[in-house]
């Protein structure tokens, strides 16, 4: 099923034309990968998704993005529930200053959507599914900056989950990491994708052939291809992607 | 020749270095024959009876008075220039014009609240025109230090809690605000220094040079620490050693502020990580 609906979507961040004429669907329960050079407008993208595009002062959106059949810029969206239900995670991995418990108890508590005994099921269901519970569970009190950067991204990832998200937005989320950090985030990419609609940002081509299920190549601003990750990778279209995939720019 | 010009040049760097030194040790001898004089037993005696109490505590209520009008004002000020207000001429002007405001000398902004405070407003000379007066000059700091604390802290910070769907004011209040609590605290502590010592500001607009007993409202006129020396010495005409025992009370107060700021700021610095 279709989740995410991009029709003619265009971008200008302080003047400049970062996104032009964006048309393509993700589908729901399949990981999306977007890849391409850096300054290709992947981030701008993925923003557009959850609108923090619009927390820059500048920022211009033209066109339609239909999440479930609704376009999130008709001007009724409720911009604070459109995020909830979009969760995102950075390129860095950004804890709130905060002990683990609170982190992942934040979205929950600004919600309003549990307290006490449900609000601590609801951190440690999330902290499972990220499998971080049994790292932590003695020490949830700590601060978050105490954990390692693989685990404060999966702390990350499941401070997005706690507050019941159907699309999971992930920007760059391992170019931080080590490699075994990566490889455990990939796995828990793979999983996610069972449950929820994965959107994810890469300049990593290997990456986006190993967790994606669907992948859009972007060049200066423009779709140049989207399909199925095994046919662009195997039968590229446009000679554009054919030199990316085989490096020869990136 | 270039080798000897070197030490010439450096010899004369030297000279303010020296003249710094001289002034540190000349103060210090002052401030140890201030505490000869001093009697451990006057701080906590009514000044009728030849004690201090009423000038600490009427020093202590000015203080406190100023900075509880000053803090709420310049932290909400900050907060509002930092994150909400749209940058553009309005703004620079705004900056440019707290910046004048820690400029303006202090007998200016002290005949400015007595025409405007005690006359205007008709709160005669007291303790609340004293507040708002002194308050003035705390404002600028405070917003300074505020703001610089608001910047400080890390984007990353707000683009969590936004990204979870928090609204802005939310934002500013559970992640901008705790985050950057430490540098605020830090710039009201340092706006209360700024003033502790403050004359010319109190001179006309809130202080007397005996009261009886302490004030029992913000209505009544006070005693104060820098007022009773400045008026002991300029129109009194005592001789500086006896007044000795005041200056000496009214520095430790001025010295102790700023060193609690100074060691608050490194206690917090070192509990967030993100600020290295």
């Amino acid at each position: 099923m279709v989740k995410v609906d991009i029709r003619q979507l265009n971008v200008w961040l302080k003047g400049n034309h970062v996104l032009k004429d964006i048309t393509l669907t993700t589908k729901e329960n399949a990981v999306t990968a977007i890849m391409g050079p850096s300054g290709c407008g992947k981030t701008t993208l993925l923003r557009a998704i959850n609108r923090m595009n619009e927390i820059i002062a500048g920022c211009r959106t033209t066109g339609e993005l239909y999440i479930n059949g609704r376009n999130i810029y008709d001007g009724e969206t409720n911009v604070y529930e459109l995020r909830r239900s979009v969760g995102m995670v950075f390129q860095k991995p950004n804890p709130l200053p905060k002990s683990i418990f609170e982190n992942v108890a934040f979205g929950v508590k600004i919600h309003k959507m549990a307290n006490g005994e449900s609000l601590a099921s609801i951190v440690e269901r999330s902290l499972k599914e990220v499998a971080l519970w049994e790292e932590v569970k003695e020490r949830l009190n700590d601060s978050a900056f105490s954990l390692s950067g693989g685990q404060q991204q999966r702390l990350c990832i499941a401070r997005a989950l706690a507050v019941n998200p159907e699309i999971i937005l992930l920007d760059e989320p391992c170019s931080a990491l080590d490699p075994i950090a990566t490889a455990k985030i990939e796995a828990l990419m793979r999983k996610l994708a069972e449950k929820y609609t994965v959107i994810i940002v890469t300049h990593n081509v290997q990456q986006a052939a190993r967790v994606s299920d669907y992948v859009a190549f972007l060049y200066l601003g423009e779709l140049v291809e989207y399909g199925p990750t095994k046919h662009v990778f195997e039968n590229p279209q446009s000679k554009l992607t054919e030199r990316y995939l085989t490096g020869e720019f990136g | 020749m270039s080798k000897v010009r070197e030490k010439v040049l450096f010899a004369f760097l030297g000279i303010p270095t020296a003249i710094c030194l001289g002034v540190f040790f000349w103060l210090a001898s002052v401030l140890l024959s201030g505490f000869g004089t001093i009697k451990w037993n006057l701080l906590t005696a009514s000044v009728l009876n030849g004690g201090y109490l009423e000038m600490i505590v009427g020093s202590a209520y000015l203080l406190l008075g100023a900075a509880g009008i000053a803090s709420p004002v310049g932290v909400l000020a900050a907060i509002y220039l930092v994150e909400y207000a749209p940058r553009g001429r309005l703004t620079r002007v705004i900056d440019q014009a707290i910046n004048n405001l820690a400029g303006v000398p202090s007998i200016v902004i002290g005949l400015f609240g007595y025409t405007f405070f005690c006359r205007q407003l008709g709160l005669g000379i007291s303790l609340a025109a004293g507040w708002f007066t002194l308050s003035l000059m705390m404002i600028p700091i405070v917003i300074r230090g505020t703001e610089e604390a608001v910047r400080m802290v890390p984007n990353a910070f707000k683009e969590a809690a936004l990204a979870l769907g928090a609204s802005k004011w939310r934002t500013v209040r559970s992640i901008t605000a705790p985050s950057a609590a430490p540098g605020i605290i830090t710039s009201i502590l340092l706006g209360i220094a700024r003033v502790a010592g403050e004359t010319a500001a109190i001179l006309f607009t809130s202080c007397v040079l005996v009261t009886r007993g302490l004030p029992k409202s913000p209505f009544e006129p006070v005693m104060a620490l820098a007022f009773n020396l400045f008026v002991k010495i300029v129109a009194l005409g005592e001789s500086p050693d006896k007044v000795f025992g005041i200056a000496f009370i009214l520095f430790l107060m001025v010295i102790s502020l700023a060193a609690a700021a100074t060691a608050f700021r490194i206690y917090y610095r070192r509990r967030q990580p993100w600020l290295k």
